[in-house]
């Protein structure tokens, strides 16, 4: 942007790396890749799910120590494999996955490392406080700073784990994936945030799987594919469709599939089901082939209101039922006996046991139906979920890889894949695109529509607006733990929508409950 | 521990907030305590019950008694729980007070009572267990259920090596002053139970030291990335906890003035359970040093209690085991309601 690109400039770059090269198990994920960052730019790294950008952020901030190469920071060696040294050298990150400490409290997050301390010596937790609340602000968070970090919805304490990068004074920052975990339209705060950190003069790297946000925040555009780099320009001198070939080596198709028609047949029944302290209760039905979508902000009682459905939470007051036959409240047990499958949107926490395999992983949920008398039948598990997985087009050393060694993207395949082992009627997905690259996420929308075509009920909660409007039959909005309002495929396709789905998740639209009444029986 | 996503994004109306916010002492003020303070609450009862059963048990001299009893143990639940809120555990300690206990034993009978070095000694031996401790697991990354395992097998041998597989008795009389020498009115043991208490409670709450050992358990990544030194902060936790295991060997020796090298066996899981019933989570990150104080009077209280009242002692056992798990069920009953 404004970086001219005399010799000076490229001395004083933020960030040089050299030559990296790094591979897991004899297996090469970075092939050399050198790049540099200049002070007050931002750059997009993109690339498929796998393509080492996460590998390759480890090492720029000193976590991994590649197996050649070098990282320079203004100029100064980092010693490989030091978090401390990149410390000290302004180096932050903010990892795939949150590293906040639940908890603690948010100032104590983000005094860790450099507590303030009083003239004797102990913590100064008012100051701490005072001074929380000011890094705050900015960036327009009214939150009580001793609020406990896990209490807090999972797009703030991203925000947190931002800022607390920042009010280090970190001169060079790497963003792995930041808005993979923020509703829409929260995205605009962070977009604000990285416009004036540029403006600061800080170095930004950071990766996404949306072509909106590269084409919002970025300057310039790196890509890695199967461990090279294989472009790297000014944003204005890329399309999107450039970039997308460039990522996967080839052209993408449409995004979106065609759906297809619902059949008549009523399959998933939600009838009065209470999910907050005292909410709206909240009513509709899904048919056999149809696919609703959940819209709302962050914390709106998207996740907890399929939770309940699957029975990982006990609704105050309400039923459930699939088929006309009612399900049994508060018992994954009777909800997957039911046919319902719940694919969760924090895999870490939820969807995956990181220390297993993917094989295991992959069956779990149905570890009976591979079994004769309690022992595993190996041959059929592994076919069955080796034809699955590659249906999917996972990137694994094989079914025996450990989930927590996977990428991201691949995780996220894994634990919506290992649903499709057996008979569901009732199929729940949370968040199914985050962090997954548009190649596999255009795979996954054709998974989802083919899924229900077959004659599965798909509720689909997605803070990805596109996917809302393009894949949803019938779209809710939610909101304090409730159905703000309800969207038909004909509102969906008016250029009005997004306008309209905002206001309603965010209560500047009155509720459109009556409608969604009518639309029950 | 899972958290719960669903609380603090909507206020729970009406239920919770007193109905007349002047009356500060009514009947939801008491409900919000019990579910607050839940393990104050089951001491109390606790308590309650053996004043009603024993007219000794409420007597100044017993309450001395307690606390006396109390302190050696309460000096390694201490430095357990700084262990166990980095999400680690120390099962070494009880054979640190074996080793320590013998060492200062042959010592001060080696020096003909030379009080200064017996106790430099003593010291010296939980030290020295507990930074290898630190090492193995901070540096050789060895899971530190085995590396602590290892040291009670190894502390456990050096303590029968320097008695030579006996008790050493006979020691000089000044070996006794260490215990039971009292200052201000209090026995040296219980001085520094006190000390110990009051000192890691401010470290752990108003230090930058407390506050890195919480985020190394709370999420060792967040920490590192965040500058802490999280090998350095579990190193100290280790080493603290043989140090404090080393006095407490002293203690427990000076008391009965001998060294024996069955000393202390099997006070780590007491001292485990005391962290665990004062609402620390073996997951680390969580837990607090009132909490242990808390924990580890009432199992004292009960060993006490229970042989007040003659109860058989593998009785006590059954029902000492029956309400640790209880007290730590209504624990973590009562911090769900907390948290809804
Ligand atoms: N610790 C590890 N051990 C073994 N393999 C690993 C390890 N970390 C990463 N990998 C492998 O390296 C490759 C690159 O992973 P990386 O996480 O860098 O991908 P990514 O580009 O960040 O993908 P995503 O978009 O899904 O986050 C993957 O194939 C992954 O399985
Ligand atoms: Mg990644």
């Amino acid at each position: 942007m404004h970086t001219t690109h005399t010799p000076e400039a490229v001395a004083t770059a933020a960030i040089e790396c050299h030559g990296i090269r790094m591979s897991f198990g004899g297996i090469p994920v970075l092939k050399g890749i050198s790049l540099v960052l200049e002070p007050g730019t931002v750059t997009a790294l993109a690339g498929e799910n796998g393509a080492g950008k996460s590998t390759l952020m480890k090492i720029a901030s000193g976590q991994y120590k590649p197996d050649e190469g070098t990282v320079e920071v203004r100029s100064e060696h980092l010693h490989a494999g030091d978090i401390q040294a990149a410390h000290r050298l302004g180096v932050a990150i903010v990892p795939q996955e949150l590293a906040s400490i639940p908890e603690m409290t948010v100032y104590e997050n983000l005094f860790v490392g450099r507590e303030l301390r009083s003239p004797v010596g102990l913590l100064n937790r008012r100051a701490m406080m005072r001074q929380a609340r000011e890094f705050l602000k900015p960036f327009g968070l009214e939150i009580d700073p001793a609020a406990r970090m896990g209490s807090l919805p999972v797009g703030i304490r991203q925000i947190i784990e931002i800022v607390k990068a920042t009010s280090r004074g970190a001169k060079v920052l790497l963003l792995d994936e930041p808005t993979s975990a923020i509703a829409e339209q929260e995205v605009e705060r962070l977009y604000s945030v990285v416009r004036s950190l540029r403006d600061q003069g800080v170095a930004m790297l950071f990766t996404t799987h949306k072509m909106e946000e590269i084409r919002a925040m970025a300057d310039r555009v790196i890509v890695l594919r199967d461990g090279n780099l294989v472009e790297d320009k000014p944003l204005d001198q890329l399309s999107d469709d450039d970039i997308v070939e460039a990522m996967i080596g080839r052209e993408l198709e449409d995004m979106f599939p065609e759906i297809g028609v619902p059949k008549d047949e009523v399959a998933l029944t939600v009838q009065d089901l209470v999910i907050g302290h005292g909410t709206e209760p909240v009513s509709f039905s899904v048919r056999r082939g149809e696919i609703l979508g959940l819209a709302g902000l962050v914390g709106a009682g998207r996740t907890e209101l399929m939770e309940s459905i699957f029975g990982m939470r006990h609704p105050a007051a309400g039923s459930v039922a699939v088929g006309g036959r009612k399900v049994a409240l508060g018992n994954p047990a009777a909800a997957i006996a039911s046919k319902i499958a719940l694919v969760p949107e924090d895999r870490k926490g939820a969807g995956a046991v990181l220390s297993m395999s993917v094989l295991d992983n992959a069956s779990l949920p149905r570890i009976k139906s591979f079994s004769n008398a309690g022992w595993i039948n190996n041959r059929k598990r592994s076919g069955s979920i080796g034809d699955i997985m590659k249906s999917m087009n996972l990137k694994s050393r094989g079914l025996g890889q450990s989930m927590e060694t996977l990428s991201g993207g691949n995780q996220q395949k894994v634990v919506f894949g290992r649903w499709l082992t057996g008979p569901v009627d009732v199929l729940l997905l949370d968040e199914p695109t985050r962090g997954v690259d548009v190649g596999a996420r255009s795979e996954i929308y054709r998974i989802i529509v083919d899924l229900a075509e077959q004659g599965m009920a798909v509720v689909m909660a997605s803070s990805d607006m596109p996917e809302i409007l393009s894949l949803s039959h019938r779209a809710l909005v939610m909101r304090g733990l409730t159905v703000a309002g309800e969207l038909s495929k004909t509102e969906l396709l008016e250029s009005s929508a997004q306008d309209k789905i905002f206001r309603l998740a965010s209560g500047l639209e009155a509720s459109t409950k009556k409608e969604t009444e009518n639309n029950d029986d | 521990m899972t958290t719960d996503r669903s609380t603090m994004l909507e206020p729970s109306p009406g239920g919770t907030a007193t109905k007349d916010p002047t009356r500060r002492f009514s009947w939801q003020w008491l409900q919000g305590f019990a579910v607050r303070h839940a393990m104050v609450v089951v001491m109390l009862f606790v308590v309650a019950f053996f004043l009603y059963k024993s007219a000794r048990f409420g007597t100044l001299e017993n309450m001395t008694t307690i606390l006396i009893a109390a302190a050696p143990f309460a000096l390694i639940a201490l430095g357990q729980t700084l262990v166990i809120l980095t999400g680690g555990i120390d099962l070494s300690v009880g054979s640190v007070i074996a080793a320590s206990a013998m060492a200062a034993a042959y010592v001060a009978k080696a020096s003909d009572g030379n009080l200064l070095l017996t106790v430099l000694v003593a010291v010296l031996v939980g030290l020295a267990a507990g930074a290898i401790n630190g090492f193995v697991v901070s540096r050789m990354n060895v899971p530190p259920f085995i590396a602590t395992l290892g040291m009670l097998t190894l502390a456990s041998g050096v303590a029968y090596v320097i008695g030579g597989g006996a008790p050493i008795n006979g020691l000089p009389a000044n070996f006794g002053a260490i215990a039971n020498t009292e200052v201000l009115g209090l026995k040296i043991p219980v001085l520094l139970m006190i000390l110990a208490i009051v000192g890691l409670a401010i470290i752990m709450k108003r230090t930058s030291y407390g506050m890195r050992v919480y985020a190394v358990g709370g999420n060792r990544l967040a920490a590192e990335i965040a500058g802490v030194k999280s090998k350095r902060v579990l190193f100290s936790v280790y080493t603290i906890s043989g140090v404090l295991a080393g006095v407490s060997g002293l203690m427990l020796a000076s008391r009965v003035i001998s060294g024996a090298p069955n000393l202390g066996q099997g006070y780590e899981l007491d001292a485990i359970a005391a962290v665990v019933i004062g609402g620390a989570s073996l997951m680390g990150g969580r837990g607090t040093i009132w909490g242990t104080a808390i924990g580890l009077l009432l199992i004292q209280t009960l060993n006490n209690g229970l042989d007040l009242l003659i109860v058989p002692s593998y009785w006590q056992d059954v029902i000492k085991g029956v309400l640790i798990v209880l007290a730590v069920a209504i624990d973590v009953w009562a911090a769900k309601r907390r948290t809804s």
